[in-house]
C-alpha cells in the first residue's frame, strides 16, 4: 500500500503544482478586477479553494474514521489523522485570506456571522481532533476515540456549507448553486483551476503525511524490538 | 535528497516568476500616482490618479454621461472631467481612482474610466499567508519522510538478531 502510495504521490503531486502556477497566473495576472471591489477580489482565487479543501479534508477524515471503526486498518487510521493535520493547515489559511479580505470590503477583520463561526468551529474541531491523539498513549484507543469525535464533528460540515443560505449572513452565497452561476466566466475559469489545484495538493500532502505517519510507526516499532533485544 | 531540494528551487523559481509577473502587471496597468506627482511631472501618457473627490466641487450631468470634480490628495488638487459610463463611484468625499489624460494647457485630466482602490497590500498579505506556511509545512514533511526511510535503511543493519530470536 506504501509502495502505491509512493507511485501515485509524484503524479498527484506534479498535477498540483501545474494547476496551482498556472491558477496564480490566471488570477494575479489575467483575470479582471471586480466591478464592486475593485482589484482585491483576487483574494479570492486563494481563499475559495482553500475554504473548499478545508471541507474535503473533513469528509476524507469523517469517510476514513468510519472505514477504520468498520475495518480497524491501522494505515487507514494514519490516513484519517494526515488528514486532519493538513486540513487544519487549509481551515487556518482559509480563515486568514478571509481575515484579510474582510478587511477593505467589509471594513472588518472580524464579525460573528454564522459562516465564519461555523468554519471556526470547524478549526477547533479539528485541533481538538489533533490534541486527543496527542494525549491518548494507548495507539488503537487513540485511533477509536479520534474516529468517534471526527464522525460527531462531521455535523458542523452541513452546517458551514449552508449557513449562507439558512442565516440572515454578512458573507456572500454561494456563487455555483440550483439558481445557477452568479459568478463571470473569466472569474469561474481561475477559481476553478485553483480549486483542483489545492484539492490534488491536499491529496499529495495527504500522502506523504501519511508515509511520515506510518514511517514513524515503523521506525518506533523497530526502535522497540531493538531494545526489547538488549540482554538486562 | 538532492532529487528533493531542486524540485523546491523549481518551485520557488516559478513561484518568484508568477509575483514578478504580478508586480510588473501592477507596476504598468495598476499602480497610481498621487495628484502632487502629477502636477509636479506633468505626464501627457494616460495616467491613474489616486485621490478624494472633494466636497463641493461636484458637478453631474447625468444624460450626457458627464462629471467634474475636483480630485485632491495630500497638498494638491486636480480638476476632473470625466466622460464615459455612468458610475456610482463618483461621490463627495470618495477616494477613487481616475484614468485618463492629463492635459497641462487646461489644467485637468480627461478622464474615461474611474477604478477603486487597488489595494495591493491586502493582496500580497493574503498570498503570502496563505501559501508560505502551506509550502513551509510540505517541504517539512518531505523532508522528514526523506529522513525516516534513511533511518530505516540503517536500522535494518540490526535484523539478524531479529532472525535469531526466531
Amino acid at each position: 500500500m506504501i509502495r502505491r502510495l509512493r507511485r501515485y504521490e509524484g503524479w498527484c503531486g506534479g498535477a498540483a503544482a501545474a494547476c496551482l502556477l498556472v491558477g496564480l497566473y490566471l488570477g494575479l495576472v489575467t483575470s479582471p478586477p471586480d466591478a464592486t471591489q475593485g482589484e482585491v477580489v483576487r483574494i479570492m482565487y486563494l481563499h475559495v479553494p482553500f475554504a473548499k479543501t478545508s471541507l474535503l479534508a473533513y469528509t476524507v477524515l469523517a469517510a476514513c474514521s468510519l472505514w477504520y471503526l468498520w475495518r480497524r486498518d491501522p494505515l487507514v487510521d494514519n490516513a484519517a489523522h494526515a488528514s486532519a493535520g493538513v486540513g487544519a493547515i487549509f481551515t487556518m489559511a482559509a480563515l486568514v485570506t478571509g481575515s484579510i479580505w474582510a478587511k477593505p470590503t467589509w471594513n472588518t477583520w472580524w464579525t460573528w456571522d454564522p459562516r465564519l463561526v461555523s468554519f471556526t468551529v470547524l478549526l477547533l474541531i479539528l485541533i481538538g481532533y489533533l490534541m486527543l491523539r496527542a494525549l491518548v498513549d494507548d495507539i488503537e484507543r487513540q485511533a477509536r476515540y479520534a474516529a468517534i469525535l471526527a464522525i460527531v464533528g462531521f455535523v458542523d460540515l452541513p452546517i458551514v456549507y449552508f449557513s449562507v443560505e439558512w442565516w440572515r449572513t454578512l458573507h456572500q452565497p454561494l456563487s455555483v448553486s440550483q439558481r445557477g452561476l452568479s459568478i463571470s466566466a473569466e472569474m469561474l475559469f481561475p477559481l476553478a483551476v485553483m480549486a483542483v489545484g489545492c484539492s490534488l495538493l491536499f491529496f499529495y500532502m495527504v500522502m506523504v503525511r501519511t508515509q511520515l505517519l506510518y514511517l514513524e510507526h515503523l521506525l518506533e516499532a523497530k526502535q522497540g524490538r531493538l531494545l526489547s533485544q538488549v540482554p538486562r | 535528497m538532492a532529487w528533493l531540494y531542486l524540485r523546491w528551487v523549481g518551485i520557488v523559481t516559478f513561484g518568484l516568476l508568477i509575483a514578478v509577473l504580478g508586480l510588473r502587471r501592477y507596476e504598468t496597468q495598476v499602480r497610481p500616482i498621487t495628484p502632487e506627482d502629477l502636477v509636479r511631472h506633468h505626464q501627457t501618457d494616460t495616467v491613474r490618479v489616486l485621490g478624494m473627490v472633494q466636497a463641493g466641487s461636484l458637478t453631474t450631468d447625468a444624460l450626457a454621461g458627464r462629471a467634474a470634480f475636483r480630485l485632491v490628495g495630500e497638498k494638491d488638487a486636480v480638476l476632473v472631467h470625466y466622460t464615459g459610463a455612468p458610475t456610482e463611484a463618483i461621490r463627495e468625499l470618495k477616494t477613487l481612482v481616475v484614468v485618463g489624460r492629463w492635459s497641462p494647457l487646461g489644467g485637468a485630466v480627461e478622464a474615461k474610466e474611474i477604478a477603486l482602490l487597488p489595494n495591493y497590500g491586502f493582496i500580497t498579505a493574503a498570498y503570502l499567508l496563505g501559501l508560505v506556511p502551506i509550502g513551509l509545512f510540505l517541504f517539512t514533511m518531505e523532508r522528514r519522510v526523506r529522513l525516516l526511510y534513511n533511518d530505516i535503511r540503517q536500522a535494518k543493519l540490526y535484523e539478524p538478531e531479529e532472525i535469531g530470536l526466531d
